[in-house]
């Protein structure tokens, strides 16, 4: 184990003395990069450790990287987080959901001080639920910045929520320089939605830290067989489905356990099962997990199950199978893309078919068929790292950076022609209004009288030369 | 003595004023420009004309006499608590930091902070109204938790100058902190 560990950390600083070379070697343009969402630490989820993750590799690669969100609490102003990674907890009101009002005007001033103090030349958005981020394109569009924008969910195209944001998302994405889906499944969805251009659309997956997940088989009782699931108990992740499987699997098979991690609405669900068969003893549900603790449950179990009813890609199953877990999960949206064939069993979202495929995975359990858990973890490690992501975000990154942005009447003529008479003419007039406001504040406080900031990372950080000369607070 | 020009935050002229006593014992004047006679003619002629504009249509003179009080109360306030014209830090050390403002009026406000609560003088970022700028502030200990910090103390909060003066002002206060 400790063993492994060093071994990690050799490999690791191996691939940073090679990253040193080829970035002493290759004159490969440093990008001052603007991360925008909604969704940052301290809020907790799929997006939030994306970002962090891909600016500390971008950060590691010689970029400099900074992150705008909105104040969380108490927690408002600048703060700065491990290798001096600056993040912007602005005062905007929030509005629904942990996401921001939107007007699409009474950012721009804040946004505009911040893109400009720090010198932005491409303003990576993320999440299509966060309306800060939608701004965000929209201003830096005006401002004549390259844009690129990460969608981490799949929607639908029926009901009438879905529509309206799908409308949102045709004019938001329809001048935005590239866009970064993380599944193909998701590429697919995306490009149908906001009527894009699939040449602008690149897939790059999600990654998880392969060092904060490994196996430990001796901490897992093998007299009897466990089922992790570790999910939001939300409708969205099927726990509807959980609910119908728990009692079936448990009358046939007396030594068989749940473990279910997380909290949610959908609670009262797996509650009320536990007390109508009486399972107090092998149905534990563990509540609200920290990212820390995730592994000491994962590593309980035997085979980890995910019923989503729909997922763009699926961080749990990569987490679970990295921790060495057999992985049960249903065929929905861009899960089958995330693992190869032998390291998870695919069922249809029903209690059946989920069952059966359960005790496919219990019976190969039960003879002991299944590859040993270092095995799994080996295969997986290598499929999904931060710092391959960081690599192919660069590529989009140099691409985008080689790309003019529109002009405003080019931008106006694309909104008219590509969003509908409607839409389209309405947001050309907040497109032109947006830009006289953006006048309005060059004449107001010009761009002389903005001082530049201190830069934190990047090619030109101070950080790292003069120590802790400067304070944060 | 040495006395530079800079700019504050708006890209007004503001100057700022070294004085060196001794070794562990400077004094830093940041004046803002004096209260310009158009703008003062500008505000009173605004609220004279809305006067006589009030004036014609109710044909009443309290109108009129009330608009040369407003004018002369408003002045009278924004000399006495709005404009200030010195913003002075006076650091020694060993002993303390000694922040002062003077209005136009005259009027002086003068708060002491002894050494011992001092634990770092630093340049800022904090966001102001809708802008992020620079800043230098005072950070006091926490009497319970020497480690922590308890309050943040911003100074020059009327001029706001921009980061090149605040970066010679704060050389200079480090070079006497870390004396002591």
């Amino acid at each position: 184990m400790g063993q492994r560990k060093r071994a990690a950390i050799r490999d690791s600083l191996a691939n940073q003395i090679m990253d040193g070379i080829t970035l002493g070697h290759q004159d490969s343009p440093k990008h001052n990069i603007c991360m925008v969402s909604d969704f940052f630490y301290p809020n907790m989820g799929g997006v939030e450790s994306h970002i962090y993750q891909l600016s500390q590799c971008l950060i590691e690669r010689g970029h400099k990287v900074i992150i705008v969100t909105h104040a969380y609490g108490n927690r408002k102003g600048i703060r700065y987080l491990t290798n001096a990674l600056k993040v912007y907890y602005l005062p905007l009101q929030v509005m629904y959901n942990q996401s921001t009002a939107t007007t699409c005007f009474h950012s721009l001033p804040l946004l505009r001080c911040v893109f400009v103090r720090e010198r932005i030349t491409v303003v990576h958005a993320h999440s299509s639920f966060s309306a800060m981020a939608h701004d965000s394109l929209f201003h830096a569009k005006t401002m004549g910045l390259n844009t690129v924008f990460t969608d981490h969910s799949l929607f639908g195209f029926a009901d009438v929520s879905s529509v309206l944001t799908n409308k949102l998302l045709t004019v938001s994405l329809c001048d935005t320089s590239h866009i970064i889906c993380v599944s193909y499944t998701s590429k697919e969805n995306t490009v149908l939605r906001a009527a894009l251009d699939p040449e602008i659309v690149s897939v790059i997956p999600n990654a998880v830290d392969p060092t904060d997940f490994t196996p430990d088989p001796s901490q897992r009782d093998d007299s009897k067989i466990t089922i992790v699931v570790i999910s939001r108990l939300v409708y969205r992740k099927g726990i509807d489905l959980l609910g119908g499987i728990i009692p079936e699997l448990c009358l046939k098979y007396p030594q068989l356990h749940f473990l279910i991690g997380g909290e949610g609405p959908k609670r009262i669900v797996l509650e009320e099962v536990r007390e109508k068969y009486q399972l107090h003893d092998r149905v534990r549900l563990l509540g609200a997990l920290e990212h820390k603790d995730v592994r000491n449950v994962l590593i309980q179990g035997h085979i980890f199950l995910n019923t989503s009813l729909t997922e763009a890609f699926c961080m749990a199953i990569v987490e679970g199978a990295s921790c060495g877990l057999q992985v049960v999960s249903t065929r929905v949206g861009g899960i089958p893309e995330v693992l190869p064939k032998e390291l998870i069993t695919l069922c249809e979202p029903t209690v059946s078919s989920l069952c059966e495929g359960l005790e496919m995975v219990i019976a190969r359990q039960r003879a002991g068929t299944v590859p040993p858990p270092a095995t799994i973890h080996s295969r997986v490690r290598t499929l999904y790292t931060w710092r391959n992501v960081a690599e192919r975000t660069e590529k989009v990154y140099d691409r985008v950076a080689k790309e003019t942005v529109q002009p405003l009447h080019r931008r106006l003529h694309r909104l008219q022609a590509h969003c509908g008479p409607v839409a389209g003419c309405i947001f050309a007039f907040i497109a032109v209004l947006d830009f006289l406001f953006l006048l309005l504040l060059q004449w107001l406080v010009p761009d002389s009288v903005i001082d530049l900031a201190v830069d934190a990372s990047g090619p030109h950080a101070l950080w790292k030369r003069s120590g802790n000369r400067k304070h944060s607070v | 003595m040495t006395e530079d020009e800079f700019t504050d935050i708006n890209g007004k002229a503001i100057s700022l004023q070294c004085q060196s006593h001794s070794n562990f014992c400077r004094e830093f004047t940041v004046s803002a420009p004096k209260l310009s006679l158009r703008r003062i003619m500008v505000y009173t002629c605004s609220v004279w004309l809305v006067a006589y504009v009030v004036f014609f249509f109710t044909q009443n003179t309290a109108v009129l006499s009330s608009a040369i009080f407003i004018t002369l109360v408003g002045m009278m306030l924004h000399i006495h608590f709005v404009k200030i014209d010195h913003e002075t830090l006076l650091i020694v050390g060993s002993l303390g930091v000694q922040v002062s403002s003077s209005y136009a009026s005259g009027r002086e406000s003068t708060t002491f902070i002894e050494m011992s609560k001092i634990k770092d003088i630093v340049i800022n970022e904090a966001i102001y109204m809708q802008r992020v700028i620079y800043s230098l502030c005072i950070l006091l200990k926490d009497p319970s938790d020497p480690g922590a910090v308890s309050t943040v103390v911003p100074l020059f909060q009327s001029s706001k100058p921009r980061l090149n003066c605040l970066v010679k002002v704060y050389r200079s206060c480090q070079e006497i902190l870390a004396q002591c």
